[in-house]
């Protein structure tokens, strides 16, 4: 047991490497709940399981790298490159729903997973026609990049940056869920969607606005990750696959559960990555499991 | 009944001669549809018969094959015994992993159960991945040809075809044995089916395990035929492939998914051959597919006949 232990969690004791690999996994798990937010909307209003979700966090990505490209690199210009792989991915997402999803939603489930399925191979060949098949990178501006130094624990600025638009984004979706009346109308879909359109809301327009709403946060975070990672086709790959598992954990059609499990994720995976190397993804996919075992409505979700 | 017997003979006879009417490489292509349409029909003995969607099929057919190579590499068996076997193994190795997959699976319906084995899937592809000893790791494991008669294309279709019928024959007194009907019922009303007194999960549990192993042969009959596993095979963009097949055949009828897996085995050598955008093809098609035959190219030429 003790050596077990020495084996896998000796670093813990040293409180530099936790505090490091703390940051990182919050850092990470901000990133996460960009996407996972959207993903979690989506399948709270719409009972769509969006597996097309990752592919429009790496299409956020490449806008962002073509743009700050074009636009250079200054601190202004990133908040603009942001803005605007924000709302191009709006715009993306609102097409696809009207477009297609809105033609499946009384389908069987089958359908609709081979639907999101084929907006994933669709758009991964589209990406790789317009951007090509290299991986592209970009750097932070100058204002985010060096490091700060607190008792004794280098920590990126650019990762404290992630850390500060994670919250800001979650209290911003908080206002607008619980706030707004379009927010109103969302928690009501994802109670009885039925129900809603009955009391006349126009439903065909909120779920376009939902999709379109999702899309943008996952755009938002491809295009904030596109600085740290490396920006290439495959890029949806692993990102979908962690925003599942947050989904999973945290329960589907919770904004809140998505919040708290992405940070959970990203910090399981920092330490694991140190306690386990190579293994971490597995201790999420065991967690993944077991709350669909014993709690599949999620921590946060309510049971159907 | 007899008539569906005569049609049956018909093909079967149809399936044997074949190869005497293909070259070489159109044989290799009707190996990879014979393992493909078992896969297929596998799958659809959960969704269309059973009403479970799996998003974790793929799991089955990446251990079949896994434990099929790994057999193959370790045993060092001679030929006869380990081509009698391997596919055995496979089997064995598929429908043990179904039976502790399925115990959890099982307990949830409708998308938990889809999500629940994806999970599984995933789990299984990471250690694929990773216990690189066993597997290969990211690399696979190479050079898995049957020597002899059996590693010519012809010798190695008849091989997978003394496989494949017979389990198919299986999987169709299967369906339309009281087990099957009961599985039918289950997809439509559970909850009534369970007031009978029918053991619910029991029965999706046994249709879980028979179809893993069904789709672990197909793994196995298909790593032999490439001579290669990849972790690929496991990984979350291979769960849409039965489905695919699945749908574009019609999971309402037995032989559905055979004829679905035979248009995309096909399609997919056609068009890959001439573009690297094989997957643009194929989204482009499901999108189709959806939209515009949601009954599938069986469930079409049902309708047109009546």
């Amino acid at each position: 047991m003790m050596e077990f232990f020495s084996q896998h969690f000796a670093w813990m004791l040293d409180p530099t490497v936790l505090a490091r690999q703390t940051l990182a996994g919050v850092s990470n798990g901000m990133l996460l709940f960009l996407i996972s937010a959207g993903l979690s909307l989506i399948f709270g209003v719409q009972r769509i399981l969006n597996f097309a979700h990752g592919v429009l966090f790496m299409l956020g990505a490449f806008v962002a790298v073509s743009l700050s490209a074009q636009w250079g690199e200054s601190g202004a210009m990133f908040a603009w490159v942001l803005l605007a792989a924000t709302v191009v991915l709006a715009l993306v997402g609102g097409l696809i729903e009207w477009g297609l999803l809105r033609r499946i939603y009384s389908a069987p489930h089958e359908f609709q997973l081979l639907i999101t399925f084929a907006l994933v191979f669709i758009m991964g060949d589209v990406v790789k026609l317009i951007w090509g098949n290299e991986d592209r990178s970009m750097t932070a501006p100058q204002a985010l990049s060096g490091a700060a130094q607190t008792l004794g624990i280098t920590f990126p600025n650019y990762r404290l940056f992630l850390i500060f638009t994670g919250v800001v984004v979650a209290v911003a979706l908080w206002v607008l869920l619980h706030k707004t009346r379009w927010g109103i109308f969302i928690r009501a879909a994802t109670n009885d969607r039925a129900m809603l359109g009955a009391l006349g809301v126009n439903t065909r327009w909120l779920y376009t606005s939902v999709f379109a709403l999702g899309s943008a946060l996952s755009g938002l975070g491809g295009a904030l990750a596109a600085p740290v990672v490396s920006v290439g086709p495959g890029l949806h790959v692993q990102i979908i696959i962690d925003a599942f598992v947050v989904v999973v954990i945290g329960g589907m059609g919770s904004v809140m559960g998505a919040l708290v499990a992405s940070l959970l994720v990203g910090v399981i995976n920092a330490y694991g990555v140190l306690a386990f190397p190579g293994w971490s993804v597995v201790m999420t996919f065991v967690c993944m499991a077991v709350v669909l075992i014993v709690r599949p409505w999620g921590l946060f979700g309510s049971p159907e | 009944m007899t008539a569906h017997r005569k049609w049956a003979a018909l093909v079967c006879t149809l399936l044997v001669l074949l190869p005497w009417s293909l070259s070489d490489f159109w044989i290799f292509i009707a190996i990879e549809v014979l393992a493909f349409a078992l896969y297929a029909m596998s799958f659809n003995l959960l969704l269309g018969f059973g009403g479970m969607l799996s998003f974790g099929h793929a799991a089955f057919f990446g251990v079949g094959a896994y434990s099929a190579a790994i057999f193959f590499k370790r045993s060092g068996l001679d030929v006869e015994w380990m081509f009698t076997l391997a596919p055995l193994v496979a089997m064995a190795v598929s429908a043990a992993m179904a039976g502790m997959i399925g115990f959890f699976s099982v307990r949830r319906s409708g998308i938990y159960f889809s999500m629940l084995t994806f999970a599984f899937q995933m789990l299984l592809f990471t250690v694929a991945m990773k216990a690189s000893g066993l597997t290969g790791g990211d690399d696979g494991i190479t050079g898995l040809k049957p020597p002899g008669t059996l590693g010519t294309p012809m010798g190695y279709y008849w091989y997978a075809l003394a496989w494949c019928l017979p389990c198919v024959y299986l999987l169709h007194r299967l369906v339309h044995s009281p087990f099957g009907l009961t599985l039918r019922a289950l997809k439509d009303d559970p909850m009534r089916v369970q007031y009978v007194g029918v053991h619910v999960r029991q029965h999706q549990w046994v249709a879980f395990v028979i179809s893993a192993a069904c789709a672990g042969l197909a793994g196995a009959l298909f790593a032999f035929s490439t001579g290669n596993v990849f972790p690929s095979w496991l990984n979350w963009t291979a769960s849409a492939t039965p489905v695919v097949m699945a749908v574009l055949g019609g999971v309402q009828s037995f032989y559905g998914p055979a004829v679905g897996a035979a248009v995309y085995v096909v399609l997919e050598v056609m068009i890959s051959g001439k573009t690297e955008y094989w997957p643009l093809a194929m989204g482009i098609i499901i999108v189709l597919l959806v939209l515009l035959m949601p009954t599938g190219l069986v469930g079409r030429l049902k309708k047109v006949d009546t």
